[in-house]
């Protein structure tokens, strides 16, 4: 089986990746990312066959139906997995079933790739805080929008080049051999545990500290009840309600000793 | 790194808010709403990071209103610092409502700042951010990414299946269209009942309560957030006597979700005591987290 592109076909379909993945194409990259279509598109376009090209990406489409990333995290990076399926699918001659065969397993290693992006984000805090603390508008705007782009460029596109040039399904048993990797375990374990940051930040922000039962008291609602799979809509109404509660007695009080 | 220290903790420190003269803020106008709205779509998750998650992105859409409202410039390097902190909602629903919210109170704050009254807190900004991000976006998910996106896939997935190449290019611009048109109809509405309930704490002298109410739900929902976000368990496992004991089932039989809440706290108290460093407190998190994990502890 012939599974290689020209030099350009496989930079212009890295750069694609970048584009969508590093989101510096704004909100709407979103279903760019969640949805293989426009991929399979620019895949078609950049190879010459749209025909098939859309007629494979459609078959990947119902596989991903009904992806969503509740607080961000999507199981499986459709987009990836589509950039070196379809290609691959092409070349090949692989029927749109086989095409699924590699890109489930693509899309899986994509979306560890879309996390360590958020990690290496980090090294864009700095420069922001210092343009933040310094009131300096222009350095804070390419701060936020020009060092993670660099970042995802210089992340994806030799990834993704070097996946297309030398073969798709070399990196498809790459991924399955490491999935179970100290690398990937370390990985999650970080990701899993970085959110503990934010939040303590956040608590501090709020301040107040004789109103920290409420912070035990949802999480531990939130634990107790995770088999539940309760609504953030609805813990938000309990929040609110506690918090009326709150206003309600305390201000009593302070009414009854005047 | 110190300079951001010490005025991220002046920013903590300095909750009773002393009036404090500026000049006159410029008046928000539509173009205003719509440059922080589009700011706020463009940038949404290129600086997705897991300790701010897309505060840059809101602070990045909140910098034209910000510079119209804040002409004294301490008072700017401190309105951007505390858009800086951390923020994760929708985008539409989400973060369109509360760009409008945010301009609304921060426009009221410091129009006070500059008739020498007493402003709206930073306390009262950050509370009705964070009480508010996370009900927002559960339903802006599940309505846009859930339902919205797949219904023009849905819609024009046939033409897809026959290799035309419109059944991925109108999904796309249907989706782009609507969410970005509805997204600014949020900031405009955020915007006007930001202005109205600005007028009513302002006036009403009802504040401390305000602040306190919003204290609960900002604290609440970070419970919540806390309990459903930070993933930490134990992997660690023993064998002594041909009897396996596993840490993560032992600390489930004293107190399921020990992990995650203490390293929250742990983080809680490195800050009460040593100021909100917060590049440090990551740096250690990461290192902990790294070295932990390693050798399969967690």
């Amino acid at each position: 089986m012939h599974v290689t592109l020209s030099v350009w076909q496989a930079l212009l379909i890295a750069i694609w990746v970048a584009l969508v993945e590093s989101r510096i194409l704004g909100f709407a990259t979103l279903t760019m990312r969640f949805s293989p279509l426009m991929t399979g598109m620019m895949v078609g376009i950049i190879m010459g066959d749209l025909k098939s090209a859309m007629i494979v990406t459609a078959a990947i489409q119902l596989v991903y139906m009904g992806f969503v990333a509740p607080g961000g995290a999507l199981p499986a990076e459709p987009a990836i997995a589509t950039a070196i399926a379809v290609p691959v699918a092409l070349l090949g001659h692989m029927s749109p079933q086989g095409a699924i065969a590699i890109a489930v397993p693509v899309g899986l290693l994509g979306s560890y790739l879309y996390q360590f992006r958020f990690f290496l984000n980090t090294f864009a805090l700095k420069p922001m805080d210092k343009f933040a603390a310094e009131g300096n508008a222009r350095g804070l705007r390419l701060s936020i929008m020009g060092i993670p782009t660099i970042i995802s460029f210089l992340l994806f596109i030799p990834l993704i080049f070097i996946a297309l040039y030398f073969g798709a399904p070399v990196i498809s048993g790459v991924v399955s051999n490491i999935t179970h990797g100290t690398v990937i375990h370390v990985l999650n374990s970080v990701g899993g545990g970085l959110a503990a940051l934010g939040i303590a930040v956040i608590m501090q922000v709020i301040g107040k500290q004789k109103l920290l039962p409420f912070f035990f008291l949802a999480y531990f609602m939130s634990v107790a009840f995770a088999k539940l799979q309760i609504n953030m809509t609805i813990y938000a109404i309990f929040g609110t309600i506690f918090a009326i509660l709150y206003v309600m007695f305390t201000s009593n009080r302070a009414s009854d000793k005047a | 790194m110190s300079e951001i220290n010490q005025a991220a903790q002046s920013d903590v420190e300095s909750q009773t808010d002393e009036p404090k003269r500026i000049p006159q803020p410029d008046k928000i106008t539509n173009k205003d709403l719509m440059k922080s709205w589009f700011g706020w779509w463009w940038a949404n998750e290129v600086n997705h990071t897991f300790d701010r998650m897309l505060a840059p992105a809101f602070c990045f859409g909140l910098i034209p209103a910000l510079k119209k409202l804040y002409k004294d410039h301490d008072e700017l390097a401190k309105a951007f610092q505390r858009h800086l902190l951390f923020f994760n909602t929708q985008a539409t629903w989400g973060g369109g409502t509360l760009t409008g919210v945010t301009i609304s109170l921060e426009e009221a704050r410091a129009k006070a700042m500059a008739n020498g009254e007493q402003p709206i807190s930073e306390d009262m900004i950050n509370n009705t951010k964070v009480g508010l991000m996370g009900p927002l976006a559960g339903i802006g998910d599940s309505i846009d990414s859930g339902t919205v996106q797949y219904i023009f896939i849905a819609i024009f997935l046939p033409f897809a299946q026959k290799g035309n190449f419109l059944g991925a290019l109108l999904p796309f611009l249907c989706f782009a269209i609507a969410t970005f048109t509805y997204g600014y109809y949020f900031t405009k509405l955020g915007y006007s009942l930001g202005r109205a309930a600005a007028k009513e704490i302002m006036t009403g002298g009802r504040m401390a309560g305000i602040i306190d109410g919003l204290g609960v739900l900002g604290l609440y929902m970070m419970g919540i957030l806390a309990g459903q976000y930070i993933n930490i368990k134990s992997y660690f496992k023993f064998t002594i006597n041909d009897k396996t004991f596993d840490i993560q089932q032992i600390l489930n039989t004293i107190l399921p979700g020990i992990l995650p809440l203490t390293a929250v706290l742990l983080l809680y108290l490195y800050f009460q005591k040593q100021g909100l460093k917060i590049t440090r407190g990551l740096l250690y998190l990461t290192g902990a987290l790294i070295l932990l994990s390693i050798f399969y502890i967690i």
